[in-house]
């Protein structure tokens, strides 16, 4: 087996002290960036590109890639503990993962988030190990109109996430469509609803517009509250998943694996998309659809095992193509670049070491990862005890602080402090901001694929059905929309 | 036609080849000439080298690399900042409107901010805000075509020309309201030509979907596509540039293709300080990075990501003006096209 040799070679890079240390520190680092709200993957990593140079290649890219997925690890601790989200793939996580904590389940659901985070990281690398030069040919075919299709099932997919009215529901969708519309127009390069703004003109940030709706808002919501001091903390019951929660999440955690894999791969995918859309599918498919939002545990070991293998799949194109599909696998290949190194198809076979030290130093630190995460675990839920009183004032800082570090623009504050409160307002009035979230995160998205795949046909919108994988897709689409109506209309008002 | 575009590329490499000679050859020991520059109070704390591209991109990894340079010859600590936003309208507004005018900001920029001055910034600012201390390098704009599929064998010219014979059944990648698209422009007003002009936001995003198979001609920079070039998946077909490129020398240049000499889009990576910084500071800064850039190593680094040095402005004695020809001549460019008036 070519790829066991290989393999082999890459754990005889990896297991030297001064590289098994960097996959540590990685770890480490990635697990607080990721349970500090707002500062996030993408801003750790250009804060420590410039620490890469003195290392060697390998070491630097295993601590950078060790960052990335720590980070996924690290980011479902706030969410469930706080409902504010560590980074933007954990947005979801926030459901019925502070559901959970708020039954007195917070420790359940962190085992099951770090437990769900190591099996699909493991099972990326393990993927990744023997067919990464298979996916990647297969992935640089998916053009336009297969990204549009995946795009319409993701859309599709949020539709069942709406809990509560629907029509509240898809004016959500329909404000997040919206508010993604701002800035520069990706086909003939005009600005929209930038009321000649130079800070519109790059649309909205996603970062400031995520922990603006969730931290902010979840900040404002309980100073009214005035939660006196330790709520939570009485009543945690059992630090560990129960049986019943095994069995309750070995399937969503494997679909998530599955899914969040192949959006990893998809140019514009990533965690965030990918643990968005494996909710949804939790709980299109979940016999009882009714306990989501209540504290399901499908909910929590979905998406954030479908977050870390987006990660693993992210990583392929970027390994062995040179091509980088969302902003933290593009800075990857910067350090690759900086460090002298061309990635591209020839990457695999001309620097074996790099390319094998990496994946073996992925299958390291998962588990280096897994016994940071779960003794974490208890200490975490001490979290709980701290008044809020001196809790809410350090996660405000925080989510300042992370979100100026995106692009040191002070516009972005005045975006997060405006979608806190606009997200306190539509709490209130019992709208749901995850919608909103999915849709401003898939518009972008959406409308670009369709656009380029009108405008690389002769004929217009039939290449979306000409092409196999396209028409598939939005077949299946087509399929999931019928079957919700005739479902609302066997059970009147049953999707209310 | 050939005899004049050899002897320019001699020209060109001899130019090149003077601007690479370590100052050190030249007589004075160059640290010792930076520190005679070196103003007694300045600096005190970090210099800011301002990206408004993100990080892990082609402006920022030339920035870095120039930065590690400075910091080795000035022995200063230099911290690379991304400002992003806006395509870089953030950034480039920042640097001309906000940044203090203490030393303590540089800028490494492109001449993408001609475009956002010209166009966008609605009179709030010039590009004569941002003075340039330092010519860094230049990527031209590149076509590559397919190796596979019916177009797989032909010339750039036999392209254009299928492009006029059946037009709209060639897709081209773009990148809408840049250079990408300008030089599309220009191609097709003058042979008559049309393209089905498929939209990306970067390059690279459009290098992957000519591999793909999902656009026919593709259009680039050498360290986006050298790596499917090395692998025999995509081969150049045109540069955008006066002179063909030492790295790809079959590739010709589109003004010899065409006859014209107006085919000229790359992008220009140069430092400036915002107007009105301390003449003694600017000097300085200036020493540094020019001193940076005649390191023979960082001058490697360069070349391995594919770019190249402009004669004319590496060997400059008055920068200011002459990146402000190739400035006006792209708002004449734009005058001509009605994209200002």
């Amino acid at each position: 087996m070519h790829e066991l040799e290989g393999l082999m070679a890459g754990f005889g890079v990896i297991l030297t002290a001064q590289n098994l240390y960097l996959c540590f520190l990685g770890s480490l680092i990635g697990t607080l960036v990721g349970v500090l709200p707002g500062v996030g993957p993408l801003a750790a990593l250009a804060l420590l590109l410039p620490v890469t140079f003195t290392l060697s290649p390998v070491g630097g890219m295993v601590m950078l890639a060790s960052i990335f997925y720590g980070a996924m690890y690290g980011g479902s601790t706030t969410s469930i503990l706080l409902n504010i989200p560590g980074e933007a793939a954990s947005v979801v996580t926030c459901i019925d993962g502070h559901q959970m904590a708020r039954q007195g389940r917070a420790g359940a659901a962190l085992g099951i988030a770090a437990i769900g985070s190591f099996i699909a990281g493991t099972l990326g690398v393990i993927v990744m190990t023997f067919f990464a030069p298979l996916i990647a040919a297969a992935a640089i075919r998916f053009g336009p109109p297969e990204n549009f299709a995946l795009m319409v099932l993701g859309l599709v997919c949020t539709l069942f996430m709406i809990s509560g009215s629907t029509v509240k529901g898809v004016l959500m969708v329909a404000l997040g469509f919206l508010t993604a519309a701002v800035g520069i127009d990706v086909v003939n390069g005009h600005e929209r609803f930038t009321f000649g703004s130079v800070n519109l003109s790059g649309g909205i940030e996603l970062l400031a517009v995520v922990i603006g709706l969730f931290g902010v808002t979840e900040v404002l919501a309980n100073v009214e509250e005035m939660v006196q001091s330790t709520v939570l903390a009485e009543r945690i019951r059992g630090l560990w998943p129960t049986l019943a929660d095994w069995r309750d999440s070995w399937r969503a955690m494997l679909r998530g694996s599955g899914l969040g894999f192949v959006l990893g791969l998809v140019p514009g995918g990533g965690p965030v998309t990918a643990s968005f859309m494996s909710y949804a599918v939790e709980r299109r498919i979940s016999a009882h659809p009714e306990r989501f939002g209540k504290g399901a545990i499908e909910g929590v070991a979905g998406p954030e095992a479908a977050n870390n293998a987006a990660v693993a799949g992210s990583l392929i194109p970027v390994l062995s193509l040179g091509i980088p599909s969302n902003p933290v696998t593009a800075l990857l290949l910067g350090a690759l670049v900086i460090q002298g190194i061309q990635p591209g198809p020839l990457f695999v076979a001309q620097r074996p070491d790099l390319f094998w030290g990496i994946v073996a130093s992925m299958y390291v630190g998962n588990v280096f990862l897994l016994m940071l995460n779960l003794p974490l675990v208890g200490l975490w839920a001490q979290l709980l005890r701290i008044p809020y009183r001196v809790l809410f004032p350090i996660v405000l800082l925080l989510s300042i602080v992370g979100t100026y570090s995106a692009n040191k623009n002070v516009f972005d504050l005045w975006v997060m402090l405006g979608f806190g409160i606009a997200g306190y307002v539509l709490r209130k009035l019992d709208y749901d901001l995850a919608p909103f979230v999915i849709a401003f995160v898939l518009a972008p998205l959406l409308e670009q694929s369709l656009r380029q795949s009108l405008a690389m046909s002769p004929d217009g919108a039939v290449i979306l059905i000409q092409r196999p994988v396209a028409a598939l897709l939005l077949a299946v689409s087509a399929a999931i929309v019928v079957l919700m109506f005739r479902r609302t209309a066997r059970i009147p008002g049953g999707d209310q | 036609m050939k005899h004049s575009t050899l002897a320019r590329l001699i020209v060109a490499c001899a130019v090149v080849a003077a601007a690479v000679t370590p100052v050190a050859a030249q007589g004075a020991d160059p640290k010792a000439e930076l520190a005679r520059l070196k103003p007694k109070d300045f600096p005190t704390q970090p210099i800011e080298f301002t990206v408004v591209y993100p990080a892990g991109g082609g402006m920022d990894v030339a920035a870095r690399l120039l930065a590690k340079y400075v910091e080795k010859w000035s022995g200063d600590r230099i911290i690379v900042n991304n400002r992003t936003g806006g395509a870089g309208m953030v950034g480039h507004a920042y640097l001309a409107t906000q940044a203090k005018p203490d030393g303590y900001t540089v800028g490494a920029l492109a001449n993408l901010v001609w475009g956002d001055a010209m166009l966008r910034a609605q009179g709030r600012w010039a590009y004569t805000d941002l003075e340039p201390i330092a010519y860094v390098n230049s990527d031209a704009l590149i076509w590559v075509g397919p190796t596979e599929g019916p177009y797989k064998g032909m010339s750039v010219k036999d392209i254009v020309q299928a492009a006029k014979d059946k037009p709209g059944t060639i897709r081209i990648a773009t990148v809408p309201g840049s250079m990408w698209e300008y030089l599309v422009d220009q191609i097709e007003a003058n042979s008559g030509a049309k393209f089905l002009r498929v939209p990306f936001q970067g390059g690279g995003a459009g290098i992957t979907a000519l591999v793909g198979g999902n656009v026919d001609v593709a259009q680039g920079f050498y360290s986006e596509f050298r790596g499917h070039l090395e692998a025999g998946k995509v081969r150049p077909l045109a540069v955008a540039s006066a002179a063909r490129m030492d790295f790809l020398k079959d590739m010709p240049t589109f003004n010899e293709t065409f006859g014209g000499s107006d085919y000229l889009w790359q992008v220009i990576r140069y430092a400036i300080v915002p107007k009105g910084t301390p003449a003694d500071r600017k000097a300085y800064l200036a020493a540094a990075v020019q001193i940076a850039m005649k390191d023979p190593e960082l001058v490697a680094e360069y070349e391995k990501t594919g770019a190249y040095f402009d004669p004319k402005l590496a060997g400059s004695k008055d920068l200011a003006h002459d990146l402000g020809e190739y400035a006006e001549r792209e708002r004449e460019f734009y005058r001509k096209t009605g994209r200002l008036k």
